[in-house]
């Protein structure tokens, strides 16, 4: 057997043994969180008295309590308080913990250093005690890769390293499980891709048996045009977003492989039925759930519209398939004061993951709602329809570990999902992302999933400072632009011949 | 002290050659995110690629199955392994619910669990009709997390699977847990589908009547094709009393505007219902009231009660609401659309 402990030279991770990370997959966004009082420090809140003023710049939205307050208290309210209590005195931004220097608004600094130091740890070896990932590891290396890059770090440094961690992860029937000997699963193999991707080069994408990949997610598509997550498992809407993010990086065909079961339902490509089957996830409050019937939910909300705008345009796609001015109340209702941060679903709490999974549903309907592309830069555009300085808020002021990496609320340990997911959703309110003319894919299909740019946000009402804007990421691969071309491109060159 | 078990020790196991682990240490280059392993979970997954490999469906792999688990509940493979396993040898699925519970309770947060747990009783010839105790073992799960969204999910499968729409046990316990919390609204969201969701197996699943549907407008997703009159007014009723509990809840609010919906009424039937949470003198009870009202002036006849609507919107924008003020400022640019 290999030896599997960390050899002499290997930097071992930071984390203590009881701060297990988000466990596996995009379903760690909508992992259930039961009340657990005993595992949150209660101290924090105590350790500045609300009566503590806040420091200039702080507008009293974030300082003070909502206006309305039912006499009638249960659970929900407990448990909204409670976090309300946490979050104030990093709002104020007079908790200890919270690191120097603060700017005129009132917000701490992003400690950048501090979090790619944290990002280059999440790296390397694990103790014993964080088995509960050994599924993920294709996460930690894309949540990782993706956070350094909305850093500005070079990813390309670790190109030896992923091939060689994601290799014996691939099967020969196809795609990627999320180690080695595990089945393929759209989750893993999503992370895989995504991460081949940032590293980018020949040796990476040749890694990929795209024809194999195409057979695999053959089988994963379902007659009612969803996709399972793998074979024997579970069929949502994550399924289907990862295996359109795959199809359309890899530019496999869209055809179904003619063993596919679904082709005896008569479906015969990868899109067939999909956009009605994530029309059928709307529920009656706006939002998205997981597969149709369960309760709306920000993580799916978002696989549900990247997926809708990977398809085709926003503004055809999620206007044709979404009640619109249901799903923007929804949505627009995640957002919580004073937190200013998002939460996944209605009467629960804010956290940091939402950032990306709710925030980066913003920029798909904004464009859905501009509509058509005009050439040149946009003239009009609706805008941002939340508050992007709430956000901003909460993100700087909430979700910065003092020991580096990012959580999802004062009191939570900081892991690398989080990190990740909240510096994406950072990036994404620091950015304007909008869709161009002209697409970077020469091909008609998903040519307008290949035509987004952003631009920096250089608005006067900014409440962060010019060194705390991050890199933009592709708001439907969320990995750089650059990374996401480069791979189509490569692809494009090398159709597959089934 | 007993010994711990070995698998490389034990005589049942001595015609399997494990398949040890590669995690890419031995490429040269250093892999990353490794794991320094438990030697006991590094022995017994080198034996499950061995047996997966073979795709063995033996009781000895069911038993390994079961120590993976309870080493790392979190590994989906050696779940989908384990129901194959199960109905190959024909197990007492019985049994393994049992097992399952007790697993379920000790992992309140893992999700394999729950898919697994449809799988099984999927099956139509070991479960024809729903078994006795399962909802009860629900509300068990929801006493530990009563917005555990798997669980959630695994009861509306369990819904649809076994018709059980009008199964007063189902309302009963949704009603039970918006008594204790009024705020549970993936309990508002079950409910919903309890009343409205779809119910014909030939077809496909829905949160909404109509979805999916290309001839309809996304705008009519959710109305009835035939609506019980009764049955909208005494769920309206029911949210009246819910809301009159805590009027600052958006669940019942948001229930009540999908029931109306799904009904094709209007929600100036609630006029005079939601006033009382407006008052006159700016004594506002609920945002959810001024939203409503706000709706209600922005669909008025002739638009004579517009300007109405921007007073509702500003109010939100102003006092009750401001950190969605973007969002209101567009709710009032949207209305002079409207009226163009």
């Amino acid at each position: 057997m290999p030896p599997i402990a960390a050899t002499g030279h290997r930097r071992k991770v930071r984390f203590p043994t009881t701060n297990l990370p988000a466990k596996s997959s995009i379903a760690t966004a909508h992992k259930t969180r039961p009340v657990n009082r005993a595992t949150s420090s209660p101290s924090i809140g105590k350790m500045a008295s609300p009566s503590q003023d806040p420091r200039p710049g702080v507008p009293a939205l974030f300082t003070q309590p909502p206006p309305l307050r039912d006499p009638l208290v249960t659970e929900t309210i407990d448990l909204q308080d409670a976090t309300r209590e946490k979050c104030l005195p990093f709002l104020k931004g007079i908790h200890s913990s919270q690191k120097e220097p603060f700017n005129a608004c009132g917000v701490p600094t992003l400690q950048r250093d501090d979090h790619v130091g944290y990002l280059y740890d999440s790296l390397e070896d694990y103790p014993a005690g964080f088995v509960a990932m050994d599924s993920s590891r294709p996460w930690m290396v894309y949540w990782a890769l993706a956070g350094l890059s909305l850093l500005g770090e070079d990813a390309t440094r670790f190109r030896e390293r992923v091939i060689v961690t994601l290799r014996p992860m691939q099967n020969p029937t196809g795609g990627f499980g999320g180690g080695h000997g595990q089945i393929s699963h759209c989750a893993g193999s999503y992370a895989a891709v995504l991460a081949l991707a940032m590293i980018g080069g020949e040796d990476a994408f040749t890694l990929i048996d795209r024809q194999a990949m195409w057979r695999w997610l053959g089988r994963l598509k379902q007659a009612d045009g969803g996709f399972r997550v793998c074979e024997g498992g579970e069929e949502d809407v994550r399924g289907a977003y990862c295996a359109m993010t795959i199809i359309s990086l890899l530019d496999l065909p869209l055809s179904l492989p003619h063993d596919a079961e679904a082709r005896n339902a008569g479906l015969e490509s990868f899109n067939s039925g999909l956009a009605e089957y994530l029309s059928r996830c709307q529920t009656f409050e706006g939002g998205i759930s997981g597969s149709p019937g369960t309760e709306a939910h920000g993580a799916y909300a978002f696989c549900a519209l990247a997926c809708l705008s990977i398809l085709g345009p926003p503004e055809e796609t999620i206007i044709r398939h979404m009640n619109i001015p249901l799903l923007l109340s929804w949505l627009s209702a995640r957002q919580y004061a004073p937190e200013g941060g998002l939460s996944g679903r209605t009467n629960k709490l804010v956290d940091g993951c939402y950032s990306h999974w709710v925030g980066g549903c913003w920029p798909l309907l904004q464009s859905a709602l501009d509509g058509r592309p005009q050439t040149g830069a946009p003239e009009t555009s609706v805008g941002s329809l939340f508050s992007r300085e709430g956000l901003t808020r909460y993100i700087l002021g909430c979700c910065q570990s003092h020991h580096g990496g990012l959580r999802d609320k004062p009191g939570k340990h900081a892991d690398s999902y989080h990190t990740c997911y909240v510096l994406t959703g950072l990036s994404a309110t620091q950015h304007h992302h909008y869709r161009t003319n002209s697409s970077v894919s020469s091909s008609k299909t998903f040519s307008s999933a290949f035509s987004w740019r952003s631009s920096p946000i250089r608005a006067e009402d900014n409440v962060f400072e010019k060194n705390d804007r991050l890199s933009p990421v592709h708001p439907l691969y969320v990995i750089p632009h650059r990374a996401v071309e480069n791979m189509r491109l490569w692809s494009e060159a090398r159709p597959l011949r089934v | 002290m007993e010994e711990e078990h070995s698998y490389a020790n034990d005589p049942e196991w001595a015609s399997v050659t494990p398949i040890p682990l590669d995690d890419g240490s031995d490429s040269g280059a250093m892999p990353l995110a490794t794991i320094a392993y438990p030697p006991e979970y590094l022995e017994a997954t080198s034996y499950l690629r061995a047996v997966m490999a073979a795709n063995e469906m033996s009781e000895r792999a069911l038993k390994l199955t079961e120590d993976v688990i309870s080493m790392n509940p979190a590994h989906y493979t050696v779940w989908i392994y384990r129901a194959k396993i199960l109905f190959a040898l024909d197990k007492d699925l019985i049994d393994e619910l049992n097992w399952l519970n007790g697993v379920s309770l000790k992992y309140l947060k893992n999700y394999q669990i729950w898919h697994h747990r449809q799988v099984l009783m999927s099956s139509r010839t070991h479960f024809p009709t729903l078994p006795p105790k399962e909802l009860d073992f629900l509300m068990e799960m929801f006493a530990q997390d009563s917005k555990n969204y798997h669980v959630w999910t695994y009861r509306h499968w369990l819904v649809r699977h076994f018709q059980l729409w009008d199964l007063p046990q189902e309302l009963d316990d949704t009603h039970t847990l918006l008594k204790a919390d009024v705020r549970n609204n993936s309990a508002w969201n079950h409910r919903y589908m309890l009343r409205f969701g779809p119910r014909d197996a030939a077809e496909p699943d829905a949160g909404l009547a109509n979805a999916g549907d290309m001839t309809t407008s996304t705008a009519d997703k959710g109305r009835l094709p035939v609506v019980d009159e009764e049955l909208v007014d005494a769920e309206l009723k029911y949210a009246q009393e819910q809301i009159l509990r805590a009027p600052e809840n958006r669940s019942p609010w948001w229930y009540a505007r999908g029931v109306l919906h799904a009904a094709a009424r209007d929600l100036e039937e609630w006029e005079g219902f939601v006033g009382m949470f407006v008052g006159d003198d700016g004594a506002v009870k609920s945002s959810h009231a001024v939203e409503w009202l706000a709706d209600v002036y922005a669909k008025s006849a002739g638009g004579e009660r517009r300007p109405r609507a921007v007073d509702m919107f500003t109010l939100l924008k102003e006092k009750y609401d401001p950190i969605r003020k973007n969002y209101w400022d567009y709710r009032i640019r949207m209305l002079d659309q409207v009226a163009v």
